[in-house]
């Protein structure tokens, strides 16, 4: 507080209450005028002076993830088989148990998905490269998520991985096969 | 003029009566509140049974603390100062009776209708139709009594407590009006006729302002009154009160929109929510401000007057709530802060900070009075001041660390792909936090117990209560003194008018523009309406309260669209009637969760969210399997919305059960080939299963 603060009391009285007349705090008038200039500022901006919208903005931001993200991974039969290995198969147990169980059940016999553990595939013939990319890019139309945009790459083949080893070992009580025979 | 003077009685008994139904309905608004805190520690806690279900106990719970706690406090307050400032009883103590019973009655039938699943499913407003006639009623029985109140004064200007109420009284009436404007489906049951971005900014425009003008106004009200009351100290500015008001009721009323940031809201309305919200810093602090100077020299009460520790308290909260409020409404803040904790946080600085401990402050100000017997004592007075402080500042921390907490994984993306893909991840992270949440409620509650403990005691050993007589001047010339405002201080109703179009303007600014909603859906945007199915089943999200868990409403941030899909367009709910698009995400936004599993999965999902999701804190919904959808209730549901403007055919109202009965067999044969039992076609799990599956897939999303 300054020194010049006053106090003039003014006549009002309500119930004993009295009222003195200070003067508004400085601080606080400052604060009031930086908040109203800055409001106005900020509206002119963005109503007429050519403020990025909500959409430009989303649509910059959207590219930058693009950008850094590039085409999504893609792999030969004969890569993925390399990196088909009993670490992987196992981290891919664990990817499977978590976040596929739900749907294909935890020895992978097929609940709300089918039986991946049978000879019967509807996509493609159960090769590496096919597992993989059903896995990747799912078939959203039919309930099976695409898994590329959860999963880093490495979770994406140790899932295949997996997947890949479950191949005709036939669990009981899996469901009845669904789409064609490969042998 | 001849100067005679004559004795009067104020009401008091009035008084106590809202007092005592204050002290009732707190206990049983913070209590619900820590069982609905429970249940998100752990699941449990509703102990599977529906009515318990958080979607159905939250509003319970909001409604109760805000309109029972906070409104009979208001009450008690309102009744027992406006006599004193303006020297004369109440008008009429047969409206204040009705006034009394009639909210308690009110109070009854939301806690009887909330619990059963009747919900508009609004915030705040869920109250269906009948008790929203009731709501209007009662308002205006209090609204003549005030009025009358003040024609009949004493005392020739209104001092600033007055002009709180005065416009608490007249934006609440125009808040609620507009806000119900809605045409009965049902029993307990209606749909809004605002409809998507409508009744988002319709709604949010009352939820932010049921907070500026039954929260802040009336308390502040209060807080002029009560204040230099205790201190026996002067205000300490009265320009201060005149700018401090005036700016108050003008900018509030705009800054509804920051509810709403980033979503399908045009983006001018956001710009104004955001720096009318800014502007608001200043007047909410003069108040604050006000309120402390006002001890100017009576610091050392403090120590020992329980009633100033309350107030001082309350006042810093309001202080805290109305810098993170503007705070918040900035878009980028936003951003991180919307749909979490933050906002939980939030509220409740302000709920039980400034509401509820100004509640107390006043309680402990005049049980004493009113039963004329000093407290019983001042030392569990403090002690309930520091327990409750503590479980503030717990609860308050806490779920500012779930807020960041949750938003930032929410946020964290790395080489384009989110950090924390999996939904579940976040909420399990800040369950820890939940049950220290928990914890600070307890110590809120155990707070008000030993007021209650206390006041017990107090009146238990006091003599019948009486009204007060006072000695009054018989009559008072009412001309038109002063100059200025202080001449506008002695006309009430030019002030009351005044104030009506203080808030009138922004209302009609932000509002007017969104009724023709073709300007912002392009004429060749083609949006389905739900089937009747799905609209019965939408319904049933509406009556479970699955809202105060999901969000409907992808905004257009970059880490939604990643983690979501595309940002929700306009177009996409502008037949939703009332619009779902929360304000929490306690679970994933369910926005274009269409198609995004098979139909088993959420029949297994709804039965035990468990069974799919380990993790989950999602309530169990065992018994849609058991219910059976009303399916003829449908063609009375279709014609309302048809009326409305809904594009549905005549057929979909005619054979609306018959349309809806073919639809939900397709969806339960398939459901048996995938392995479900049958005999599910009546059921409301598939209506709701229906209307899962057509969120997002209705058209509209290439806005
Ligand atoms: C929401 C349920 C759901 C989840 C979760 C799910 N799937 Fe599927 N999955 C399905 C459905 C349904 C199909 C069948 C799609 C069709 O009919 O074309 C399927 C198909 C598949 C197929 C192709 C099978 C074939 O016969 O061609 C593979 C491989 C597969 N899923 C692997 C996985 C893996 C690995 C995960 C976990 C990362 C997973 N799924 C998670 C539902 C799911
Ligand atoms: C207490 C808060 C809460 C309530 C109430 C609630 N949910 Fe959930 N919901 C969650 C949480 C947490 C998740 C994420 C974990 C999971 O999958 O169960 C979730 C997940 C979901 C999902 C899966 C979304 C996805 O994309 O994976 C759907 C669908 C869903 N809920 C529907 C509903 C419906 C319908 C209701 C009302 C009948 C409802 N929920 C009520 C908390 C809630």
């Amino acid at each position: 507080m300054s020194d010049q603060e006053f106090d003039p009391m003014t006549d009002h009285e309500y119930d004993g209450i009295r009222e003195l007349d200070n003067r508004l705090p400085e601080w606080w008038l400052a604060l009031f005028g930086i908040t109203i200039i800055f409001g106005f500022i900020y509206w002119l901006h963005y109503e007429f002076g050519g403020g990025h919208t909500q959409v430009q903005e989303l649509n910059l931001a959207m590219g930058v993830i693009q950008s850094v993200k590039g085409s999504g991974p893609s792999f030969s039969e004969d890569q993925l088989n390399a990196l088909f290995t009993a670490e992987t198969v196992g981290k891919g147990h664990e990817i499977f148990t978590a976040k596929c169980a739900a749907c294909h059940a935890a020895e992978g016999g097929g609940l709300i998905g089918p039986n991946l553990t049978d000879k019967f595939w509807l996509h493609g013939k159960g090769t590496s490269a096919d597992i993989f990319e059903v896995i990747a890019k799912g078939v959203p139309e039919k309930g099976m998520p695409p898994w590329a945009e959860q999963m880093t790459e490495e979770e994406l083949v140790a899932t295949a991985a997996f997947v890949h080893s479950l191949k005709d070992r036939n669990v009981p009580g899996g469901k009845p096969p669904q789409g064609e025979e490969a042998p | 003029m001849k100067n005679t003077t004559e004795t009067i009685h104020y009401d008091d008994r009035i008084v106590r009566y809202f007092l005592m139904a204050t002290l009732l309905w707190g206990g049983i608004a913070f209590s619900a509140g820590l069982l609905v805190a429970l249940q998100l520690a752990y699941w449990k806690f509703n102990f599977n049974l529906e009515w318990l279900t958080f979607g159905r106990l939250r509003p319970l719970h909001t409604n109760a603390a805000i309109f029972a706690f906070a409104g009979n406090a208001i009450f008690a307050g309102i009744y027992h100062s406006t006599q004193r400032l303006l020297k004369t009883r109440m008008a009429s103590d047969a409206l204040s009776k009705i006034h009394f019973w009639g909210w308690q009655l009110i109070i009854i039938g939301a806690a009887i209708t909330l619990p059963l699943g009747y919900s508009q499913s609004k915030e705040y407003a869920e109250l269906e139709w009948p008790l929203d006639l009731a709501i209007t009623a009662i308002w205006v029985v209090f609204a003549v009594n005030f009025f009358w109140t003040i024609a009949r004064r004493r005392e020739r200007h209104l001092y600033v407590a007055l002009w709180f109420y005065i416009a608490t009284i007249i934006t609440v009436a125009v808040l609620h009006i507009v806000n119900s404007i809605e045409i009965p489906v049902a029993a307990f049951n209606s749909y809004p006729v605002w409809g998507g971005i409508q009744d988002a900014l319709v709604q949010w425009w009352y939820g932010h302002n049921a907070v500026a003008f039954f929260l802040t106004t009336p308390f502040l009200g209060l807080m002029y009154y009560y204040l230099p009351k205790a201190a026996n100290r002067p205000i300490f500015s009265y320009r201060l009160s005149i700018i401090h008001f005036w700016a108050l009721v003008f900018i509030y009323i705009w800054a509804g929109p920051h509810h709403l940031l980033y979503t399908a809201l045009p983006d001018w309305a956001q710009t104004l929510g955001m720096v009318f919200s800014i502007m608001l810093w200043a007047p909410s602090w003069g108040g604050m401000i006000n309120g402390l100077l006002t001890l100017r020299g009576a610091w050392h009460l403090l120590r020992t007057e329980p009633v100033i520790k309350f107030m001082v308290a309350a006042l810093t909260f309001y202080g805290m709530a109305t810098f993170e409020g503007p705070l918040l409404s900035i878009k980028s803040v936003s951003a991180l802060g919307h749909y979490t904790d933050w906002i939980i946080a939030h509220v409740h600085g302000g709920a039980l900070g400034w509401n509820g401990f100004l509640t107390f402050a006043m309680v402990y100000y005049l049980v004493p009075r009113l039963w004329k017997t000093p407290l019983y004592s001042k030392k569990l007075a403090d002690a309930h001041f520091w327990v409750g402080l503590l479980g503030i500042l717990l609860y308050y921390t806490s779920m500012v660390a779930a807020g960041f907490t949750q938003g930032a994984m929410w946020m964290a993306m790395d080489k384009g792909q989110l950090v924390y893909p999996d939904f579940v991840e976040t909420v399990v992270r800040i369950v820890p936090l939940y049950a220290v949440r928990a914890v600070g409620g307890m110590l809120f509650i155990t707070g008000f117990l030993i007021m209650i403990y206390n006041l017990y005691k107090t009146i238990k050993g006091a003599p019948a209560p009486q009204d007060e007589a006072v000695v009054v001047p018989a009559r008072v010339e009412q001309h038109h003194a002063g100059e200025g405002h202080r001449r506008l201080e002695g006309m009430a109703t030019v002030f009351s008018i005044l104030t009506f179009l203080a808030i009138l303007v922004g209302s009609a600014i932000e509002i007017y523009p969104t009724l023709s909603i073709h300007r912002y859906v392009k004429p060749t945007t083609k949006v389905d309406p739900y089937t009747p199915l799905e609209l019965a089943g939408r319904d049933i999200y509406i009556r479970e309260g699955c809202y105060t868990c999901h969000s409907q409403m992808i905004r257009k941030l970059d880490f939604d669209v990643v983690r979501y899909g595309k940002p929700s367009t306009a177009a996409e709910s502008m037949y939703d009637r009332p619009f779902q698009w929360g304000s929490r995400r306690i679970g994933p936004d369910l926005a274009r969760v269409g198609g995004k599993y098979p139909d088993l999965w959420h029949l297994r999902h709804m039965v035990d969210p468990r069974s799919v999701t380990p993790k989950s804190i999602m309530p169990t919904y065992g018994w849609l399997t058991q219910k059976n959808t009303d399916f003829l209730g449908l063609r009375r549901r279709v014609s309302v919305l048809k009326s409305l403007g809904v594009p549905y055919s005549d057929e979909q109202v005619s054979e609306a059960d018959r349309l809806a009965e073919q639809q939900a067999k397709t969806i339960a044969d398939g459901l048996v080939t995938q392995g479900a039992p049958a005999g599910l076609e009546k059921k409301e799990m598939v209506a709701l299963i229906a209307y899962l599956q057509a969120l997002g897939k209705k058209g509209g999303s290439d806005e």
